[in-house]
């Protein structure tokens, strides 16, 4: 088995370590690391449940090489939730955003990737920002009234 | 995943000697949202990845002489925010919006949509009405190309084994050209194209055409110019929806679709029109 050094930021802490060349981003996370926030949905960056942020910016993790992550900042839903549950997270649970949560912590990445970008997003931006993840419950509606939400446009 | 060998060149030079050494052996990686599943499919018979997603000489967006200088390895959303291609690529802009979802665009690259050569790649209409142009690099040559001259068919291109696409030039887009992108899919986001269609006119006086550029995605093995539909787009001045719908017409005729998964080869046919002639409608103002 092939493997490589790596060597990168991960929620604030520097992670260094030797792995096989050919594993994900997110099979190091879940089965390496035992960060099972992240979820794998359908490996092939469709419905965004891996969603984590690299350097700013959200990628699923399901299609990162472990090998493209050296040198980076990775943040996960753990890092995001470090001191307790965030505001998104909050503003996801008053808003009841959350059936099944299997898309919860793919949509609270994005919606944090959105948000450091565009504090206060209108509702198609927000559509358009949350257009990589996919949840089979909620319709979506109670979603991007939780964006709203954090974003402070809704009390 | 398939087992393969991993390397990662500091600089272009580099990566061009890997080329050279590693020939039809080797894949390059740029953001890896094709490639990676690909890889889990296994599909991919290639034993060395050469990851050239961090080579600076590789990335960025330039502006000299009337032209746009693209890095192949510059991410989609790279180019949706940069105050240069807004300004002087506004079709290209438009065109690498609709593609994939937000985390697609921030890893997929340009160069990896235009390499891929994939009849259904949504950056690829917008740099046949642009005229796009291609510098091509190995170790000890360097050539330029015309768009016209890249695709050889479905997933092949002109470019060499030992070779790496090293620039996308395009024009600068003038004040009296107008234009659009659009595409049909199965849903907003995360579509690849059932047909789509980029326009680009250059304004003699009012609604009348000097020059009509226009190019149709995934309804052909190659993506080229709908030339009928262009003469009849410059030969009269376009303010009746008749007209227009005959110069749409003429879309049947330019493409050459599959049946597939997405949509039939009828379908296709049919809905290039329709998408061509409802976006010009649209573009120029006229009541649908």
């Amino acid at each position: 088995m092939k493997t490589i050094k790596i060597n990168f930021v991960l929620n604030g802490e520097e992670i260094v370590d030797e792995v096989p060349v050919n594993i994900t981003l997110l099979d190091y996370l879940r089965d390496y690391l035992r960060l099972t926030g992240t979820k794998e949905g359908c490996g092939k960056g469709e419905c965004g449940a891996c969603t984590v942020i690299i350097n700013g910016r959200s990628v699923n993790s399901c299609m990162v090489l472990i090998p493209q992550v050296d040198g980076k900042n990775v943040l996960t839903i753990e890092g995001l939730s470090k001191d307790g549950i965030n505001e998104i997270q909050e503003a996801f649970v008053e808003e009841g955003a959350i059936q099944c949560g299997f898309c919860t912590p793919g949509m609270v990445m994005s919606t944090y990737c959105l948000l450091s970008k565009n504090p206060h997003p209108d509702e198609e931006e927000i559509r358009e920002g949350l257009s990589g993840n996919l949840c089979r419950c909620t319709g979506y509606k109670k979603i991007i009234e939780a964006v709203k939400r954090a974003s402070g446009g809704k009390k | 995943m398939k087992e393969f060998e991993y390397l990662k060149p500091r600089d272009l030079n580099e990566a061009l000697f890997f080329a050279r050494e590693y020939k039809h052996r080797k894949k390059f990686l740029a953001g890896g949202t094709d490639l990676i599943v690909r890889l889990k499919d296994n599909l991919i018979r290639e034993d060395y990845l050469i990851d050239i997603g961090e080579i600076k000489e590789l990335k960025g967006i330039e502006r000299k002489n009337g032209e746009i200088y693209i890095g192949p390895t510059t991410t989609h959303s790279e180019i949706i925010e940069s105050q240069i291609t807004k300004k002087y690529a506004p079709l290209l802009v438009e065109a690498v919006k609709t593609i994939g979802s937000p985390q697609i665009r921030n890893r997929g690259t340009i160069g990896g949509n235009v390499c891929n050569a994939s009849p259904a790649g949504d950056s690829i209409p917008a740099l046949v009405v642009s005229e796009a142009k291609f510098v091509i690099k190995s170790l000890d040559n360097e050539r330029t190309i015309d768009i016209k001259d890249l695709f050889l068919g479905p997933g092949k291109t002109s470019i060499g084994d030992d070779e790496i696409l090293y620039r996308i030039i395009i024009p600068e887009w003038k004040e009296n050209e107008i234009g659009f992108f659009n595409k049909l899919g199965q849903r907003n986001a995360m579509s690849i194209s059932i047909a789509s269609v980029a326009v680009k006119l250059e304004r003699e006086k009012d609604n009348k055409f000097k020059k009509a550029s226009v190019s149709f995605g995934a309804v052909s093995p190659v993506v080229n110019r709908a030339i009928r539909c262009e003469n009849l787009l410059t030969e009269r001045e376009l303010n009746s929806k008749d007209y227009i719908f005959e110069a749409a017409s003429c879309a049947v005729n330019e493409v050459n679709p599959i049946t597939d998964v997405r949509a039939t080869r009828e379908y296709r046919r049919e809905v290039s029109k329709y998408l061509l002639y409802e976006s010009l409608l649209s573009l120029l103002g006229i009541g649908g």
